[in-house]
């Protein structure tokens, strides 16, 4: 399961893309490519277990 | 080793790799970063122009996702195959995260490319996250490598690394030569100074050659030691999405020929495709 802070959007702040990409809602920024895999928990990777991110909010809420 | 200082003063050739894409960041961090397969042949049509003999490719989604599948490295080298005269395809076999079955997609395609990465050892990735590049992936990928005809560039991330290439070379049948690129930067990377880079070149296996490689600011520095002291240059927005303090890039091709200059004025001739592939033992695969 995806990670609840993660969203695709096509423009945040000053930044615009032709194609929605990973957006923290968490950090509020787009988030890098890799860390986007990490976010959508693909391949062998957890957002609860691998994002600094997640782990630092999770445990603020 | 092979080069050193005696290589630059007798004007060896420098083999520029152009790092167009990478697998970590993106457009998020520089617009100019390509992503699509155009986009990623177009820019290897312009660092060949430039001078840069090899590039070195990952693979994304459109959205600028990472990929590892065969087809659509596929549809990049057919991209590059189309924008390029003659230029060395070097896929990337790198993939924090990814399985290993997976690690080996960028291996299969048809034709293979010419050379792949293969990277040393392990390495940290953001606070909870560990490439691991096992020996038995190491060794797994090489097998591949070998039975499909690929030139392994070998990625040594620190000096730990150069102790895992020793011990490739210990296990494995490498073709000559050895090539491995010496990686300068922050995290687990050697700590980019130049006392490192002394050391990593002094230790590498003899009849070795070398690549260098520095992440961002640390680029043009690097590339720089690497031209004086005989070794082999990667550029690109992969590694260093500026051109200068607070300039983002333009493109990976002005990062390519600022080291075609820099290269020029200290004496190396940048190699050709074709110096470069014998240089790279590339036709004897």
């Amino acid at each position: 399961m995806a990670c609840p802070y993660l969203e695709y959007r096509t423009a945040a702040g000053t930044q615009s893309f032709d194609h929605e990409r990973a957006y923290c809602t968490a950090a509020e920024t787009f988030v890098q490519p890799m860390r986007a895999d990490i976010c959508n928990d693909r391949y062998d990777l957890d957002h609860g277990q691998h994002c600094e991110i997640f782990r630092a909010h999770a445990e603020d809420e | 080793m092979t080069g050193g200082y005696e290589a630059y003063l007798d004007a060896d050739p420098v083999i520029i790799t152009a790092a167009l894409t990478g697998g970590v960041h993106g457009k998020e961090a520089n617009p100019n970063l390509p992503e699509t397969p155009e986009e990623i042949g177009h820019a290897a049509g312009k660092v060949e122009a430039a001078g840069a003999s090899v590039v070195h490719l990952h693979a994304r989604t459109p959205n600028g996702e990472r990929s590892f599948e065969t087809e659509c490295f596929q549809e990049i080298d057919d991209a590059v195959r189309r924008h390029t005269d003659d230029i060395i395809i070097q896929h990337s076999t790198g993939g924090t995260g990814a399985p290993d079955d997976v690690r080996h997609q960028p291996l299969r395609t048809d034709p293979p490319p010419e050379m792949a990465s293969l990277d040393m050892g392990p390495l940290n990735r953001y606070d909870h996250l560990t490439s691991e590049n096992t020996r038995a992936l190491v060794d797994s990928l090489h097998a591949e490598m070998v039975a499909r005809g690929i030139k392994p560039e070998l990625e040594v991330f620190n000096d730990g690394h150069l102790n895992e290439l020793r011990g490739l070379l210990d296990r494995r049948d490498l073709a000559e030569p050895v090539y491995a690129t010496l990686i300068f930067g922050p995290g687990t990377l050697t700590p980019p100074t130049p006392g490192n880079f002394l050391n990593a070149i002094d230790n590498l296996p003899e009849g070795a050659l070398f690549n260098t490689l520095g992440f961002g600011r640390h680029q043009l520095p690097f590339a720089t030691m690497g031209l004086l002291f005989g070794g082999h240059v990667r550029v690109g927005l992969e590694d260093n999405v500026y051109y200068q303090r607070g300039e983002l890039a333009e493109s990976n091709a002005r990062l390519v020929e600022r080291v075609v200059r820099l290269a020029d004025e200290l004496g190396r001739p940048v190699a050709s495709t074709a110096e470069a592939r014998d240089i790279l033992g590339l036709e004897e695969l």
